[in-house]
């Protein structure tokens, strides 16, 4: 179900006057939580499966490191590992834990020796959960829960997302080296003749929870006792499929108790939805139009066109990934709950760093504080600092997808962001460059980083840019009325950053310019197109 | 050190203060602004297309019809129907038999009974080409709520009971025309595989006159593109032009309607199309007739019969002619006994049911199209019919 379709805007209606009926009563995050499962079941109803069991195992996860915990004091070391010997653990909730393991254990042995063929992969990821959940159990180790959790999380990213592309590349360096070796294809890893498809928004909701789990580990924030607050946490419908990656530390406490629901809310959650329509429907789907035609056969087209598509595909993420944003925030907020701001007009930024702190916050702040700086951040020196940041881009890179592409695009951002962050250094460069050369350069850098994102293949992608730089510049036939869409709305962001933002504030020009909205989008409006970040 | 991080990356707390910060500066409209917006919006969605019809002009001839390529512009059919309310109008209504599928619009059903009435009455040619009962129904439902206190003829066409394909009741997913004037909820149509969002925005979309004005103008100016694909639309050669690229869509918008061509190449007695079914070399043919009990059109005919009544029309249905020449001999017992039934059904409601003579084989372009001579023939054996005159001359 998607936010600009009718369905949703039947959908939403019957949530909202549900949720105010019980909002004073105790099914009210119930209601947000069945509500949430339609919602993303709508796509497919086995997703369901896999995002309720995760959602349990991190919830039980942090409630045995929580027991871990308090028995810490209690039980000295040696008797810990005797336990480990004895294969029991003196508090009663491990001891629970620790037979689910030996279930777990012995499911993974009958599936791996007489389950379907096919199967052994997953008998032998369930081996090695049941004997990581065993381990902490009875060692009582909140680090080992950890792993339980992440060991748990990442392997069905792994699956889901990176096995096609590791199976790939390791399968060409095998023929490459002379090996007779060749892996099976991700798909036929399925159990039972499941049908192998990447569930809607899993790194989305993966790491949202998994920031639970880390959160609880390094102290930041007590256990959730209730369930359902957490499931609704981790299933919370306006941000599920795409963020932003809310964090537990400010989500859920929003599920504590009925949030109040003021005239504002719901006038200004109404107001970001609206923006977020126009901007998916009236302004990412025509531009994706032109970029589809474009991109979908580079040796066609002449420079003009490529450098056009490219920009205009800059302008089409932005408008597709932050008017989603936009309508996940207004929704959310039209029901009380604040989810943060995930876009800031980043293509104003002045440093790639600046672009970073406005494109995708919530991903970005993610990957600082649980990547850049458990890695050691900027505390060891300019040096090492650029190597945790080079690692966190690439992470940053593969979460968006198993692909080369991906993985050049995330070196790009890294070297710029260092190139910059020493020119930034530089009074010559800091003082005396003007701000608007600055974000020239920077939106400039960010488009060309954006072919490889966008590109089929690294080959496409080196075709196009060689052919901007090399083929002759004949007419690019990208519409007026686009061009003049993306000058307004660049124009439209620069004022915002100005003294004039003044005129953007007047009555007058937000009335009239919502009569506007509305009444383009029922000209303009081209219909379906799925978010490009429900991909990732 | 952590605030030093902090300049690279904002931190939660950051994004938080920044949410803050930046909520004033946003587009975000108060309530005495969103109830301004959508009065203003209301106004336009209420005003536009009525200043519409004043600046547009459209004066539609005795024999209009709506061409072929603007057969999906109901607000235009909303229109015709509109300015065609005076007490000597005839509505006929129906697919394109009535339509004219192989003729030009002066060589029509109702334009030889214009020719016979000879100003007495005035025959409206009320149909679409492409439509079939299921889809007759939702086009006079939606956009005929004019079609009431009227003298209204209705044809029926056997043909739509002559398959499962063409009954729509086969289970195999099928592409046909006028897809959005088919029940969305109300009846389950085998052939009929939109999804729920579909559904949902045609069903929408019937209640909201504006959109249907929206799509009169993607008809008739962007090439039933909306304006954003019609910017974006080629020439269909390879190497592949682009014609509307450096063109705004608002200047090709100006106020002249697209109108019959003067030389159809697809239709008149020139046309290379209009000719004898049995030219065509196909032979006769074996109807697989659909039990009329488990047919999808004809309930759709039958609810459309009652619904012009219930709306005070005065009613007539003429049945057929089929052309029966064109079915093996084996397959026309069928066929009788199917129009027998249809016969009875139609006899116990109205007072009047015309069933023309079967013309001959070479006055039939197909299964069911008359050519120009096998209309001409029809109005008059229906002009010369004393029951006919006889509705007629009822005043209504």
């Amino acid at each position: 179900m998607l936010f600009h379709t009718w369905t949703f805007l039947i959908f939403f209606p019957i949530v909202f006057l549900g949720y105010l009926a019980f909002k004073k009563t105790s099914l009210r995050v119930p209601w947000l939580l069945a509500a949430s499962y339609v919602f993303y079941g709508s796509w497919n109803p086995f997703y369901l499966l896999l995002i309720i069991y995760s959602t349990a195992l991190d919830y039980w996860v942090v409630a045995w490191m929580e027991a871990c915990g308090s028995s810490k004091s209690a039980h000295s070391s040696s008797r810990r590992w005797a336990s480990l010997l004895q294969w029991r653990s003196p508090v009663r909730s491990l001891r629970v834990a620790a037979w689910i393991g030996r279930v777990g254990l012995l499911l993974s042995l009958g599936l791996g020796l007489m389950g379907p063929a096919g199967s052994q992969a997953v008998a032998c990821l369930l081996g090695v959960l049941s004997l990581t959940m065993m381990f902490a159990a009875s060692m009582q180790s909140r680090k080992a829960w950890l792993w339980v959790s992440m060991i748990n999380n990442l392997s069905f990213l792994l699956y889901f997302k990176y096995a096609d592309f590791f199976i790939e590349n390791a399968n060409q360096l095998f023929v490459r080296l002379g090996f007779n070796i060749q892996w099976p294809e991700a798909a036929t890893l399925m159990p039972f003749g499941w049908e192998y498809l990447l569930p809607v928004g899993i790194s989305f909701y993966t790491f949202q929870s998994m920031s639970y789990t880390l959160d609880f580990y390094f102290g930041k924030l007590p256990r959730e006792k209730k369930f359902l607050n957490f499931a609704t946490y981790v299933a919370f419908f306006p941000q599920l499929v795409a963020g932003p990656i809310e964090r537990a530390a400010s989500l859920l406490p929003q599920f504590e108790k009925a949030p109040r629901i003021r005239i504002k809310d719901i006038t200004d959650g109404a107001s970001l939805f609206l923006i977020g329509l126009f901007k998916k429907l009236a302004l990412a789907n025509y531009l994706s139009y032109y970029v589809e035609r474009v991109y979908g056969m580079p040796d066609e087209f002449g420079g003009a066109a490529l450098a056009l598509a490219t920009l205009a595909f800059a302008w089409q993420i932005y408008f597709d990934f932050s008017g989603y944003t936009d309508m996940a925030r207004g929704i959310a907020l039209m029901m009380g709950y604040k989810l943060m701001l995930n876009f800031n007009r980043p293509y104003l930024a002045t440093s790639l760093g600046d672009f970073w702190s406005r494109w995708h916050i919530s991903l970005s702040t993610w990957f600082r504080d649980y990547v850049y700086i458990p890695l050691g951040g900027n505390r060891h020196g300019a040096k090492k600092a650029y190597l945790y940041l080079g690692i966190t881009f690439l992470l940053s890179a593969v979460w968006h997808g198993a692909a080369w592409t991906f993985i050049i695009w995330g070196l790009l951002h890294a070297v710029g962001t260092m190139a910059t962050r020493e020119l930034e250094s530089q009074a010559w460069y800091h003082d005396r460059v003007p701000i608007a050369l600055k974000r020239l350069f920077v939106f400039l850098f960010v488009s060309f980083a954006w072919i490889f994102f966008r590109a089929e293949t690294v080959s496409d992608a080196w075709l196009i840019v060689s052919r901007i730089a090399g083929s002759a510049w004949t007419d690019p036939a990208m519409p007026l009325l686009m061009m003049g869409l993306i000058v307004s709305m660049w124009a439209y962001q620069w004022l915002q950053e100005t003294r004039f933002r003044i005129w953007t504030e007047a009555a007058w020009f937000k009335v009239m310019g919502a009569v506007f909205m509305l009444i383009w989008l029922c000209f303009f409006s081209s219909s379906g197109g799925a978010f490009i970040y429900f991909q990732f | 050190m952590k605030q030093e991080n902090s300049k690279q990356m904002p931190s939660q707390s950051d994004a938080g203060r920044k949410l803050q910060k930046a909520l004033p500066h946003a587009f975000l409209l108060s309530v005495p602004q969103w109830i301004g917006v959508l009065a203003v919006f209301l106004a336009l969605v209420l005003f536009l297309p009525s200043a519409w019809e004043a600046w547009e002009s459209f004066d539609p001839e005795l024999n209009y019809r709506v061409p072929y390529e603007t057969s999906q512009d109901y607000w235009q059919y909303e229109r015709h129907l509109k300015q065609r309310t005076q007490g000597s109008d005839i509505f006929f209504v129906g697919d394109s038999v009535v339509w004219g599928e192989y003729v030009t619009a002066d060589a029509t059903w109702s334009a030889f009974l214009n020719e016979q009435a000879a100003g007495e009455y005035q025959f409206v040619n009320l149909a679409l080409n492409g439509l079939y009962p299921l889809a007759l129904e939702g086009l006079v439902r939606h956009y005929g709520s004019d079609l009431r206190q009227g003298k209204v003829m209705l044809h029926c066409n056997l043909l739509w009971m002559s398959s499962p394909s063409a009954d729509l009741s086969q289970s195999k997913e099928q592409v046909f025309n006028h897809p959005t004037l088919v029940p969305q909820f109300r009846v389950s149509i085998p052939s009929y595989r939109a999804t729920l969002d579909t559904r949902l925005g045609r069903a929408i979309g019937h209640q909201w006159s504006f959109l249907a004005w929206v799509r009169h103008l993607q008809i008739q100016y962007w090439e039933q593109k909306d304006p954003y694909a019609w910017t974006l639309a080629d020439n269909g050669k390879y190497p592949p032009a682009y014609p509307n690229s450096y063109t705004m869509p608002w200047s090709v918008v100006d106020g002249r309607l697209i109108s019959e061509p003067e030389r159809d190449p697809d239709r008149g007695l020139q046309s290379t199309r209009h000719k004898p079914w049995s030219e065509e070399g196909v032979g006769t043919q074996r109807f697989d007739w659909v039990p009329l009990n488990d047919s999808l059109q004809w309930q759709a005919f039958q609810r459309l019969c009652q619904l012009l009544q219930e709306r005070g029309n005065d009613l007539i249905v003429v049945l057929g002619p089929f052309n029966q020449h064109i079915m093996t001999v084996d397959n026309r017992a069928k066929f009788k006994a199917i129009e027998n039934e249809v016969k009875q059904w139609l006899e116990s409601l109205l007072h009047c049911l015309q069933r023309p003579k079967l013309l001959d084989s070479s006055l039939y372009g197909d299964a069911s199209h008359p050519l120009t001579q096998g209309y001409r023939q029809l109005a008059e054996s229906l002009w010369n019919d004393s029951d006919f005159k006889e509705w007629l001359a009822v005043p209504k």
